[in-house]
Order: C-alpha cells, then sequence, then structure tokens
C-alpha cells in the first residue's frame, strides 16, 4: 500500500504540472509529447521475413521560473527491433531499449544569448533474440554525465540560432567481458577480462541552424579505461584504447510549390588506435600473423573509416492543406575503411583492397495528417547492400530486401 | 491495364533477386517455439488487450468495460473491467488530476470446456486480474493526457495425459505464471462529441514488456491496434465494448 502511495505522489507530480501547463494564459509549465511509432515486415534475399518495430517517445516539461530562468525536464524512451541494418553496425536481430532522462537549466543572459547547463542519465539494454534476458545483454550500458550549451540568437525573424556545446559522459558496459580471453584462459577463476568497454566519452559541438537549414559539425573523444590496444605481435601492450569521430552534417526542411522536402547529408571520420586480430577458429595460432591466409592475422586500424550519409525524403502533397501526400526518399551509407581489407569467402583477407560497405534505400508511400497533432504512413522500402567483402558468417554484407511499414505519429 | 500496372509493381518489388522469401510454415514453427518457451508470456498479450486502461470520460463517474476481439473471441477470455473516478479533475484542489481507479478479472471459457470434456486434458486454468489507477489532465480544450500505474498478474497451467506433438514439439504440461507492474502515459483527443482517439505506451518494469495502444472509441465501442514489438504476435487488432455512466 505505502509502494501504491508513493507512486501515485510521484505520478500526480507531473499530471498536475501539465495541468497548469493548460495554461494557454499562465504558460508556466508547457508540456512536450512526441511518439512514434513504426512497424514493419522484412523480406531479405536469404533467409526468411521478419517483423520488427521501433517506438520512441519523448515526454517534456517546461517550467518557466521568470523572465530569465527556466527548467526543462525530457525523458525518451526508445525502443528498436529487428530490422535491416548498414553493414557492420548490428545484426538483423539485434534490439535495444533505453531510457534518457535529462534536465536543463536555461538562463537567458540577454535578448541574444542563453546558457543551458545539464546534467543526463541514460540507461541501455540491448540483445539479439527475444529468447535473451535484458538485463544480460553483453553491450547493456549505463550512462552519466552533463554538459554545456550556449546559444546565440542572430537572427530573431527567421530563427537563425549558433549553438556550442560541451559534453560529458562517464559510459559503463556493466556484463561486458572478453569472451575470448575467457575461453583461453578458462583455468582463470579470477575476473579479469570485465570493464573493457568502460569509457569517458567527451565532445563538442557547433551547430548553426537559420530559417529551417541546419547543420554542425560534432567532435567526439572516446577514452578507454580499461581496453588496451592491440599490438602487431598479437598481444596487448600498453596503450589504452582511444577513439575519435569527427562528424559534419547539413540539412533543411522547407515546402517547395507541392513538395516538401526533408534532406539531410552527413559525412563521418572515425579514427581508433585499436587495431584487430583475427582467428578463423577458437584455439588458432600462426607464425605469419601478416599473411591474409594465416589462421591469425593482424589488421591494423581496422575500425578506421569514412562514412558518407545522404537522406532524401520528399513528399509530394495532394491537397492544399497538407492532409495527404505521397512521399518517396532515397538514401544511402557508404563506407569507406581506410585500412581494413576485404575478406573473400573463406575469411581470408585481401591486402591489396580496402573495404567498402553501400546500402541504397528506395522508398514510397503514403502520408496521411490525421490532425493537428498526429500523421500516419505507410511505407515500402527496397534495400540493396553491397560490399566487397564476401565473409557472412557472421553478418550479411551483400543483400536485396524488401520492407512494408507502417508508422504512426503524435506530437504535441 | 490495372492488373498489368500492378502486376509490374509486383515484379518490381519482389524481383532482382530469388527470395528465400516466405516460408509459412517455418516460420509457425518459429512461432510456436516462442510460444512453447514462454507460454505465459504469448497468453499475458491477451489478457493486457482487454484491460480497460483509459481515462474515464469527463463527467463520467464509473465505467463497465469488456474485451470482445480477440478476448472472448477467439480466445475464450471471459472477462469483466470496472473504472471508478475517484475525484474529478480540479474538482479538490484546482489543478490536481481526475484519478480513476481501473481493475478487472478474466478467465478462459475454452479451458474449463477442456478440462471438462477432453479425455487428453487433466488440468487446464487460465486466468488472470488487473488493477491499478489513472491521472489524467487536459492541457487544452483538445488534448488530455494521461499517467499511470498497473500491476497485471496471469496464471496459465495445463497438464496433459499424455505428450501432443504440435508442429514437431512434444507438449506434456507447462504451469506458469507472469505478473509485471507497468507504468502508462498517453494523450486523448476528442474527435467529436462521444468520439476520441488515443495513443498509449505501457511499459513493464521488472519485465520490460512494452505494449502500444492505439484506438478510436466512442460512447459504446472502442476499436484500437495493440503492439507488442517483443510479443509473439506483434499487432492485435482490438474491439471492447464500454459503458460509462
Amino acid at each position: 500500500m505505502k509502494k501504491l502511495m508513493i507512486i501515485y505522489v510521484i505520478m500526480t507530480l507531473p499530471a498536475v504540472s501539465a495541468f497548469c501547463a493548460g495554461g494557454e494564459k499562465s504558460k508556466i509549465f508547457t508540456p512536450y509529447f512526441d511518439m512514434v511509432l513504426t512497424e514493419g515486415v522484412y523480406v531479405p534475399s536469404e533467409g526468411n521475413f521478419f517483423s520488427g518495430g521501433e517506438i520512441d517517445t519523448r515526454v517534456g516539461l517546461l517550467a518557466k521560473a521568470s523572465e530569465k530562468d527556466s527548467f526543462f525536464g525530457l525523458y525518451s524512451f526508445a525502443y528498436s527491433g529487428p530490422g535491416f541494418n548498414p553493414q557492420d553496425t548490428e545484426q538483423w536481430q539485434d534490439r535495444s531499449l533505453s531510457h534518457g532522462f535529462n534536465i536543463e537549466y536555461r538562463r537567458n543572459l540577454s535578448d541574444k544569448f542563453r546558457i543551458r547547463p545539464g546534467i543526463a542519465y541514460s540507461t541501455e539494454f540491448r540483445r539479439t533474440g527475444s529468447n535473451e534476458a535484458w538485463e544480460n545483454g553483453l553491450y547493456n550500458t549505463d550512462s552519466l554525465g552533463g554538459q554545456l550549451a550556449v546559444d546565440y540568437n542572430f537572427d530573431f525573424e527567421k530563427n537563425g540560432m549558433l549553438t556550442f556545446q560541451a559534453l560529458y559522459r562517464n559510459i559503463e558496459f556493466p556484463n561486458y567481458t572478453d569472451l575470448l580471453s575467457e575461453f583461453n584462459n578458462a583455468s582463470n577463476t579470477a575476473e579479469t577480462s570485465g570493464g573493457l568497454q568502460d569509457q569517458k566519452m567527451k565532445q563538442v559541438s557547433l551547430r548553426p541552424g537559420w530559417n529551417n537549414f541546419f547543420g554542425g559539425i560534432t567532435y567526439t573523444l572516446q577514452d578507454y579505461e580499461n581496453q588496451k590496444v592491440v599490438e602487431s605481435n598479437g598481444a596487448y601492450g600498453n596503450t589504452l584504447q582511444e577513439n575519435k569521430t569527427t562528424r559534419f552534417d547539413l540539412g533543411f526542411h522547407h515546402t517547395l510549390w507541392i513538395f516538401e522536402m526533408y534532406p539531410v547529408a552527413s559525412y563521418t571520420m572515425y579514427r581508433s588506435n585499436q587495431n584487430y586480430m583475427r582467428y578463423k577458429y577458437l584455439g588458432a595460432t600462426s607464425t605469419d600473423l601478416t599473411s591474409g591466409s594465416s589462421d591469425v592475422t593482424f589488421v591494423s586500424k581496422s575500425y578506421d573509416y569514412n562514412e558518407i550519409e545522404l537522406s532524401v525524403p520528399v513528399d509530394l502533397l495532394l491537397t492544399k492543406t497538407g492532409k495527404w501526400a505521397i512521399n518517396g526518399s532515397m538514401s544511402m551509407t557508404k563506407r569507406d575503411y581506410t585500412d581494413r581489407p576485404p575478406r573473400d569467402a573463406n575469411n581470408n583477407y585481401d591486402f591489396s583492397k580496402q573495404q567498402n560497405n553501400l546500402l541504397t534505400v528506395l522508398g514510397g508511400g503514403l502520408r496521411k495528417r490525421l490532425n493537428d497533432v498526429s500523421m500516419f504512413r505507410i511505407n515500402y522500402s527496397l534495400i540493396i547492400a553491397e560490399s566487397n567483402n564476401k565473409f557472412e558468417q557472421y553478418l550479411p554484407y551483400n543483400y536485396t530486401g524488401n520492407s512494408l511499414g507502417i508508422s504512426y505519429q503524435l506530437k504535441y | 491495364m490495372k492488373k498489368s500496372i500492378l502486376s509490374g509493381v509486383f515484379l518490381f518489388c519482389f524481383s532482382g533477386s530469388s527470395f528465400a522469401g516466405f516460408d509459412f510454415e517455418s516460420k509457425a514453427q518459429q512461432l510456436l517455439g516462442e510460444i512453447l518457451a514462454n507460454p505465459s508470456a504469448f497468453f499475458y498479450d491477451f489478457q493486457q488487450d482487454l484491460e480497460g486502461t483509459l481515462p474515464l470520460p469527463p463527467g463520467k463517474a464509473w465505467g463497465l468495460h469488456t474485451g470482445l476481439f480477440p478476448s472472448v473471441i477467439p480466445m475464450g477470455y471471459t472477462n469483466i473491467s470496472g473504472k471508478y473516478r475517484l475525484h474529478a479533475e480540479g474538482r479538490m484542489y484546482p489543478g490536481l488530476p481526475q484519478m480513476d481507479l481501473i481493475g478487472g478479472y478474466w478467465d478462459m471459457i475454452w479451458a474449463k470446456l477442456a478440462t471438462n470434456q477432453s479425455d487428453d486434458v487433466d488440468k487446464a486454468s487460465f486466468n488472470g486480474y488487473y488493477y491499478g489507477f489513472i491521472l489524467s489532465s487536459s492541457v487544452s480544450p483538445r488534448i488530455r493526457t494521461f499517467w499511470g500505474y498497473k500491476r497485471s498478474q496471469l496464471k496459465a497451467e495445463l497438464k496433459l495425459n499424455k505428450a501432443q506433438d504440435l508442429m514437431g514439439v512434444s507438449v506434456t504440461s507447462f504451469d506458469s505464471g507472469f505478473k509485471d507492474d507497468f507504468l502508462i502515459a498517453g494523450l486523448e483527443h476528442p474527435k467529436g462529441i462521444n468520439k476520441f482517439w488515443s495513443i498509449q505506451l505501457n511499459y513493464g518494469l521488472s519485465e520490460k514488456i512494452i505494449t502500444t495502444k492505439v484506438c478510436w472509441y466512442g460512447k459504446w465501442f472502442e476499436l484500437g491496434l495493440n503492439i507488442y514489438p517483443e510479443g509473439v504476435l506483434v499487432i492485435h487488432p482490438v474491439w471492447n465494448f464500454h459503458l460509462n455512466f
């Protein structure tokens, strides 16, 4: 009963706040609700069909304490189910579930400047099938940290804004363990391979936006706390792993005549000091780590890549009010590894080339605005995945897929 | 001409490669395997179909609710739910949300019939209940948000006097239960007099069950789509009856 009372009190608070928000008059509290549901069926060229869905929910509340001070709380819930993914990212059957909490204090320093310090916590669960327990996911994470953002409003009329943000996160992987190390040291009962993915993430970004055009540059640094870099002799050295990601992106959202367009393009450069050892089977050994056909091969800078992403969705408005629209889209993800060679079907590296992956998605469908706050979509997509990497025992690299999905969005 | 265009579209969509495609038999076996691995989770989704987790309409103090499809037909979940408004929005104190108590019970009639009339079934019992509360607040004349909590409990028990082969899987018995504490968040939008549509998310704190419900409802009936992204049957079309007074 006590538990019920506590839950009631906690849940009453946002409800009361939201009521005050009703407050078209007061505007002390302003609620925010955005929920997107997507469910689709996927038909790959190899293997049986499967279904998967996505849920993205954000619930927020802006509380205005004074003319210059306000607080913004945001809870986000995200679920991502089975689906086609770009090569070298996730398997089709991977699922993830996350909760995020963000509290931000906003202070207007002047008409044009505003600062936004904040704290954030998130927890994410991952699993590779519905028969696994969410709690046991190898890549489950807990993340805690803070951020400071500064906004400069340079054009009130056209919403011209320049935002600088510095962000810090302490990310822990409570379940992660190096399975290969555990197998190789089966007699060792001490936990020697845990915490290897734990890391501290620092990120700075500069993002301008004007008249529904937007863009930005983001630099991310991941410092691993325990994971050492594997050296060319096949043993771990003393250097800790460090990843650096630089990303540029730009896009816009405009309606030109009967076309509503929202294209986005991005370019990502990912660099890591980590190298890779490929074992063909458990217990494999080799005297020549530089040979691509050895049972054990050392690949320097195996993770470094440059990636271009381009997405061009267009809605063709069939009615003046935009209630009905036909949509078409083309998206492309092209990843070129700077040093990683491709593998043949027998898991042998070809050191004369670099691996490249291309995922192209062509889509089309129908959109209907149900009312001011909700929208429904039905979409068909043709997915073409290509790569010069032919080793596909664990992840598919070359396939064709079809998907048919429905999506429902509610935003207030 | 129309037929040719349709054929062309179909060929465009499913040509270009040989699709291993739609192997319904292996898919059915996979789904059956998932059901047998955790039968109560499968039946639990149907329990959620009949649960009344919407707030009472403004001005109403009592509500009766029963799930028709897929609850009674074809699942045989005879069920009844009730709602009681503890206080109306803003009546006791300005800003205090409406609070409704909710609860219900169901029992599968097919399980009882099987126990009584089949020689192969020694015992079959499927039933469950739920209770909780819903808080609702108007944030504008056209939007009402709601939050809530519910505890749902299911008990599923089956004992056969000999093993039965279900698509290659041998089944003799299972005895399991399933319960979870859910948080509910949703939004309601009136479309006209006695016409609403709504969207809500139910999240199970222990088992991390995710349910989303999109529904349209009037004075008597409620039509909806319940989505269980991690369930065996992902989308459940739902038809419920309710009476509010």
